[in-house]
């Protein structure tokens, strides 16, 4: 991850390894359908499916249409064209662009995985400082057996035992959407509630999913630390305990913790797909199961490139902060 | 305390010991491999036979119920442990064989061979895995072989980059520059030095991997990817959830949470074998490895 040599190569090195990812992604994106079989056009061939076209001149015509025609470098070169300018096709299921229907899902999806993310970064963090705090006592057992096995359970399990029993069993908070079909002259305090009420359930399960790994990142950090002198200097200088635990151990455990959270934004994306879809909660997730379903291909080849590129920018952007953050990786 | 015997006895029984992390994944994993292979033996039915009532709580002949066609559930389950088994066992194995001799061959030969392998590896692991398996399934199809496959082709990068790593530092121990010395070929340097060497870091990395490929089979089910009268426990869950009456009665109890356990039971298995070893070969680097 931190290639060493200077700052300038570093940094090119690094523009450049987003670079070929963001090529392969694109490229991938590209030849799949043209590689594997399940042809865009298939379910329009496919007799068992709805789609079927019976009409002979009308196939040929879909096909000039998305310019399967065509030779494969100049469709190549076509969609290169085409992605330049932020066009990403049409969906075939919804018959809207899929630049449109990703910027209506998109914001739903952040205002899960977003707070989610930092929840389970916090709170692994502060429960991982109290369990490496103590290495070995009861409660370093009990959280770190305890967050292994949560932290393993598949997402979609974890959102569907909260959605059994705190939804279903105890009619809590609702299990489906993202908020009510509200009338005209609703107040904006009552859709915000609704909003935040349909939130609860698929955000903690999301919480829940991650929260693992940021622990256990943390918890060894501190025990790493705990012989560390500037500890003792803490201590001899006669702070509290309550202030060198938080304010001394807690930020230099921290760094892993960083790191990883810009590694986990990935892995949020799988949990969001899983949650989102239990509780068909309307996001890119969601989006992404309904054109699995539907076989929608152009939709889930747009959804994709979105999401990997997303992904390459937070990325990219937790490594510029990482420099920051820890001038060592610049140093040397 | 005397100098003399007293270290040495020490030592000798730390390196014999075997970490109980290690053992109690062997146990949970064992387990669930005895269940897979004596499956005809356990189950009490044909999981695709319909055996009786539809929806029947759990009692009486069948443990756990019956599903909404009268297929015995524990039966279900019972069986499901080997399509999990064969998943976890052969994806890891294509996934990790791969790893193993591109890392090995990246991280030795160097150059621009190193250069290509690592900036894929780079490149493969900065796409989100989820997306990626559901666009490469939704060409490619959701049978047992493309699943095991698809899973393959996404998991190697993340060992490789464990080999490679661990070659970097070999390559240049004094044995091995011997042994480049006498005129010893690079296949025979690989084979002879090399791989007894990372030995240890593959077999952790196996374990983990493993753990790895039951989460993508089941969440792949679950998804609808995935040939819906098969018998593995994400399909289970897939299955109860679209049974439209699932959200009233108790039924859940009996259909889902068995399932959903099985499946957290055997990762959590996989996870302490590769954890507990990954710890033993190397006790300081003791973190979460990627995943």
């Amino acid at each position: 991850m931190t290639a060493p040599g200077p700052r300038r190569s570093t940094g090119r090195r690094l523009a450049l390894s987003y670079l070929v990812t963001l090529w392969f992604v694109v490229t991938v994106a590209f030849l799949l359908p043209r590689l594997l079989p399940g042809d865009p056009v298939q379910a329009l061939l496919d007799p068992d499916s709805i789609d079927y076209l019976y009409e002979e001149t009308l196939r040929a015509q879909i096909e000039e249409h998305y310019g399967l025609d065509r030779p494969l470098l100049e469709q190549y070169l076509a969609y290169l064209g085409r992605l330049a300018r932020g066009d990403l096709g049409e969906s075939i299921f919804f018959r809207e662009r899929v630049v449109d229907l990703v910027a209506e899902r998109l914001p739903w999806t952040l205002l899960l995985a977003v707070p989610s993310l930092l929840l389970a970064a916090g709170l692994g963090s502060w429960a991982g400082v109290q369990a490496g705090w103590r290495p070995g006592s009861w409660r370093d057992r009990w959280l770190t057996g305890g967050l292994l096995v949560v932290s393993n359970l598949p997402a979609f399990f974890i959102g569907l035992v909260l959605l059994l029993v705190f939804g279903v069993e105890l009619d809590l908070f609702p299990t489906n959407g993202a908020m009510e079909r509200f009338a005209e002259d609703a107040s904006l305090g009552a859709v915000v509630v609704d909003v935040a009420r349909h939130l609860v359930l698929p955000m903690a399960a999301l919480t829940l999913s991650l929260v693992g790994t940021y622990f256990l990142l943390m918890r060894n950090g501190t025990v790493a630390l705990l012989g560390e002198e500037f500890l003792t200097v803490a201590r001899a200088k006669g702070l509290g305990e309550r202030r060198i635990k938080y304010g001394h151990a807690l930020p230099n455990a921290s760094l892993p913790v960083f790191t990883q959270f810009s590694a986990e934004i990935g892995l949020a994306v799988t949990g969001t797909i899983f949650i989102e879809t239990l509780f068909a909660y309307p996001g890119m997730g969601l989006l992404m199961f309904e054109a699995v379903g539907a076989r929608d291909y152009p939709l889930l080849d747009g959804i994709f490139v979105i999401v990997a590129l997303s992904v390459l920018v937070a990325n990219a952007a937790a490594d510029l902060a990482y420099r920051r953050l820890d001038p060592r990786v610049v140093r040397t | 305390m005397t100098a003399a015997s007293v270290p040495v006895r020490v030592v000798r029984r730390r390196s014999f010991r075997v970490p109980s992390r290690v053992l109690a994944g062997l146990v949970i994993v064992g387990g669930f491999a005895l269940v897979a292979l004596a499956a005809p033996l356990l189950a009490p039915y044909d999981p695709r036979e319909l055996v009786a009532a539809p929806m029947l709580p759990p009692g009486g002949s069948h443990l756990l119920g019956t599903n909404d066609v009268g297929q015995d559930i524990f039966s279900e389950l019972v069986y499901g442990a080997r399509v999990s088994m064969v998943v976890a066992l052969s994806a890891a194995t294509i996934a990790v064989t791969v790893a193993t001799v591109l890392g090995m061959v990246a991280g030795y030969l160097g150059g621009a061979v190193d250069r290509v392998v690592a900036r894929t590896i780079d490149a493969m692991l900065s796409i989100p895995r989820l997306p990626f398996m559901l666009l490469i399934a939704a060409y490619a199809g959701g049978g047992l072989l493309q699943i095991v496959l698809i899973i393959a082709a996404l998991s190697w990068p993340v060992t490789a980059r464990l080999v490679r790593s661990e070659v970097l530092s070999l390559r240049n121990r004094l044995h091995v520059r011997a042994a480049r010395g006498f005129g010893a070929s690079t296949p025979y340097v690989l084979g002879r030095h090399i791989l007894p060497a990372v030995v240890p870091v593959v077999a952790a990395a196996f374990a983990l991997q493993a753990g790895r490929a039951v989460v993508m089979e089941a969440g792949l089910a679950f998804l609808g990817i995935g040939d819906p009268t098969g018998k593995s426990w994400g399909l289970t869950i897939r299955a109860a959830l679209s049974y439209p009456l699932i959200y009233f009665g108790n039924a859940w109890l009996w259909w889902i949470v068995p399932a959903g356990l099985c499946i957290g039971a055997l990762i959590v298995g996989f996870t302490l074998l590769g954890q507990g070893l990954e710890h033993w070969v190397n006790p300081r680097a003791d973190v979460p490895s990627a995943t």
